[in-house]
């Protein structure tokens, strides 16, 4: 079920809302865990055996961990942790890169095993890192292992961030499962980050998908049609992936959590370091702290500080999908963090303005990396891009498509910078201000309530980009 | 304003707008079809242990509940207003305004739709017409974005190599130019077609290249029914509806139509259609495989057969003064191969007329 629909908005979430706050505190937990299997099997019933009997090993693991641990049995908590990462990490390799690994077996050594053709289990990457990052801190001891299985399974399952993210840690919520807060104030917060999510996925980036579409749909293309194709790729999939964030957060508000924050206005970067420090946050450190830290991180040798690196960012590239693409994509930004570490940095922090012309087209070539069919694919279109191919400079097409999606390209071009959220802050400084926007806030909500409600009447077009994690 | 009293003013009118459509949804009857759509609505799936193991009622629950929600063409028009003058997008659905004309984009032209048609016809061409005696005759009929596409800055068809590479295709065809007959201002505004009322140059220009007598006598009656074309449901938007009209010839009355569809008589104007879903039915019944119109009286003796799509059942009252015989044939509706069996082409005059909406999209002609 995706949250942009209107069976989430108008039958599941209103009830789920509505029962929710009726139980008593108790049943507060096993409420939200059968919404959350409902919500995750309205799309594919078959798979919510796979995402129990991963559950039960994370969390059967999880006391087993911690049972050695209080034991002093070392080696057996390191020999359990290391079995439920390779189940978990097993699974995950069986469902999304099975028939990768046999299509490059197959073209290596001239066999042909036949694919396997496994649908990919929506959110399966999401989850996968959730119960390999309840491991890990039961192991660390930064959590205890949650003795109570509805508690477990409601972490594991909370559709708020089930197949989208933030990919939430354990230790962040393990008070709150037990004992959360709910209030008005936090209700009203978490509805409004909801809806402007909301409205974040149905009005903007749903509407440059649009023009994604065109662009791939088309087969007049032109280099100014490239280049729309590629800033609209770029906005489409931050609003897209934000939007999405951000009603997770939102719905963690209102149902009591405190989610992680997932973006922070990425496009304002001045270096590809930095980018990642604004985009996908939640991903980002995840590999920080479960992958490059165990690696030993920077202290130790530079030969293995930059192989540190490179195992991080192909992993980080692989994680985003089964293809070479999304490996090269990785590497792409390995490759430009080492640079910027060993020269570039230096020079970027003292030319900004330099730094934001190499950050943004350095993201949106790597874009064309991650969205292309292929390779040849992406090497082609970033050909075009910079004039190298045989394509005009402009078309009638183009020149149609710039007119009629000018408005929408300029207001999310400055959507994705802090300018709206600075102005309301500044806003809000003053009494009059701050007034207005109390006033504004609660109507403003509504209509854009009521405007996402008419788009997504109005159109089946509503893929989501991140069901493929 | 008070920060709680803002929080509870922000819960309680989002969770109202929440749940009152939550509950409209639920308690509202369903209804069958979208007279704005012309379509039928999703109705509510079957929910059987079957169907939700194979997720069959998940996605058709999804249908049901977007078709069935409360006010759903109110929210299809803001959705458009919103597009249009909010964001300035320059169409919705493709469907855009110029010059006070609804329109739909069709672009760019498609060489293996066109080279599908000719195929088509060719095919006929050579089964039925080519030792038969018949002389063949090819007229395209633009389509509005002819007249306002490029005009305002829309992309549009290269018409120009639309009529040179079917007339290339179908050499065997003399091609009849319709195009400085016509304006906009002989289309509906909110309907694809053009206005039967505005035909009197097109069948001048018609009869004039095939050789046949014409005469112009006819008169217009107009029809008091509100006209609103298939755009206008699509569009979404506010509009006056056109007016529809219908053109009577003297020898209207001695006409004899036939269904070979359903071997039944039928009128030349069927009233009752005014009612239903598409008024422009109005003309010949609207969809018909075959028709077979007999005048007796009329001013020339030979027999035309015409190949056509919707525009030619506005033109055909046109022509009735002129052939004895008339064959209206749809393609898309009946396959060729079938026509021998119904249809004596013989010294006939052939006519294939089309809009270059289906030209350009034809994979709905029979082969």
């Amino acid at each position: 079920m995706l949250f942009s629909s209107i069976t989430f908005l108008y039958f599941f979430l209103t009830a789920v809302i509505l029962i929710y706050y009726i139980v008593p505190k108790p049943l507060k937990n096993t409420v939200l865990l059968a919404a959350s299997l409902l919500f995750y099997g309205w799309g594919e019933p078959r798979y919510l055996i796979l995402m129990a009997i991963t559950m039960l090993q994370g969390y059967g693991f999880g006391l087993l961990i911690q049972y050695l641990k209080n034991k002093g049995k070392q080696t057996a908590a390191k020999i359990s942790l290391a079995a439920t990462v390779l189940f978990s990490v097993g699974i995950l390799g069986y469902f999304k890169y099975a028939d990768f690994f046999i299509q490059n077996w197959n073209a290596v050594t001239g066999m042909s095993i036949p694919l396997l053709r496994i649908a990919l289990p929506i959110g399966i990457s999401f989850y996968t890192f959730q119960i390999l990052s309840y491991s890990v801190d039961v192991y660390r001891k930064t959590a205890p292992a949650q003795k109570n299985p509805i508690n477990f399974a409601t972490y594991i399952a909370l559709f708020p961030q089930l197949i989208a993210g933030p990919i939430v840690r354990y230790c962040d919520i393990a008070k709150e499962l037990t004992d959360r807060e709910h209030t008005i104030s936090k209700a009203s917060e978490g509805t409004r980050r909801f809806i402007i999510g909301l409205s974040k996925k149905v009005l903007v980036a749903n509407l440059l998908g649009e023009l994604v579409n065109a662009y791939k749909e088309s087969q007049a293309h032109s280099i100014l049609f490239v280049w729309l194709y590629i800033i609209a790729y770029a906005l489409h999939i931050y609003f897209d992936f934000s939007g999405y964030s951000d009603m997770a957060i939102g719905l963690g508000k209102i149902f009591g959590f405190q989610f992680c924050e997932n973006f922070n206005y990425p496009y304002i970067s001045s270096s590809a370091t930095e980018f990642w420090r604004r985009w996908h946050m939640s991903l980002g450190t995840w590999f920080r702290d479960y992958v490059y830290i165990p690696l030993g991180g920077n202290r130790v040798p530079k030969w293995r500080w930059f192989l540190n690196i490179f195992i991080v960012w192909m992993t980080t590239g692989f994680w985003h999908g089964a293809s070479w693409n999304f490996i090269v994509w990785g590497i792409f930004f390995g490759v430009l963090l080492c640079l910027e570490k060993l020269v570039l940095l230096r020079y970027l922090e003292k030319w900004k303005w330099l730094g934001h012309i190499y950050t943004a087209i350095a993201v949106l070539v790597s874009f064309v990396v991650f969205d292309a069919a292929s390779l040849p694919d992406a090497f082609a279109t970033i050909r075009d891009m910079f004039g190298f191919g045989t394509i005009p400079m402009t078309n009638p097409e183009s020149f149609y498509l710039l007119r009629s999606y000018a408005v929408l390209l300029i207001f999310a071009a400055i959507a994705a910078t802090p300018l709206l959220k600075t102005a309301a802050k500044q806003l809000a400084k003053k009494p009059v201000g701050n007034a207005i926007l109390r006033f504004a806030e609660p109507p403003v909500l509504v209509m854009l309530l009521i405007t996402v409600t008419a788009f997504l009447v109005d159109g089946s077009f509503n893929p989501f980009l991140y069901f493929r994690f | 304003m008070p920060k709680h009293l803002k929080d509870y003013m922000v819960i309680g009118l989002c969770g109202t707008v929440l749940l009152g459509f939550s509950l409209g949804s639920i308690l509202l009857p369903d209804q069958e079809t979208s007279l704005t759509e012309r379509r039928r609505l999703a109705q509510a799936p079957e929910c059987t242990l079957g169907t939700i193991s194979d997720g069959s009622f998940m996605s058709k629950f999804e249908d049901y509940a977007l078709d069935q929600f409360p006010l759903r063409d109110r929210f299809r028009s803001l959705k458009a207003l919103v597009s249009l003058n909010v964001m300035q997008k320059k169409d919705n659905h493709d469907i855009y305004i110029a010059d006070q004309f609804v329109s739909k984009l069709d672009y760019p032209l498609s060489d293996s739709s066109l080279l599908y048609a000719a195929d088509v016809f060719s095919n006929i061409y050579d089964r039925y017409l080519a030792d038969s005696g018949c002389t063949t005759y090819l007229s395209i009929i633009p389509d509005k974005n002819y007249f306002l596409a490029e005009k305002n800055g829309y992309p549009a068809l290269d018409y120009e190599q639309l009529v040179q590479k079917l007339t290339s295709e179908m050499p065997y065809a003399s091609y009849i130019d319709i195009f400085p007959c016509l304006d906009i201002d002989d289309y509906y505004r909110t309907d694809t077609h053009w206005k039967q009322e505005a035909l009197g140059a097109v069948a001048i220009a018609l009869t004039q290249q095939m050789q046949a007598p014409y005469s112009n006598n006819h008169s217009t009656v107009a029809i008091h029914t509100p006209f609103y074309g298939v755009y206008y449901g699509q569009s979404a938007l506010s509009m006056q509806p056109d007016q529809i009209c219908k053109i009577v010839k003297p020898c209207h009355d001695r006409c004899t139509i036939t269904d070979l569809e359903t071997n039944s008589q039928m009128e030349m104007y069927d009233m009752e259609k005014l009612n239903e879903a598409d008024p422009y039915e109005m003309y010949l019944s609207g969809s018909k495989s075959l028709i077979h119109i007999e005048n007796p009286s009329a001013q020339g003796e030979k027999q035309l057969i015409l190949f056509r799509d919707s525009f030619g059942s506005s033109l055909a009252p046109y022509l009735t003064s002129s052939y004895q015989s008339i064959y209206l044939v749809d393609i898309r509706y009946i396959h060729p191969n079938l026509l021998g069996q119904l249809i004596d082409f013989s010294d006939s005059d052939v006519l294939f007329l089309y809009s270059s909406l289906i030209l350009n999209n034809s994979t709905t002609l029979k082969k």
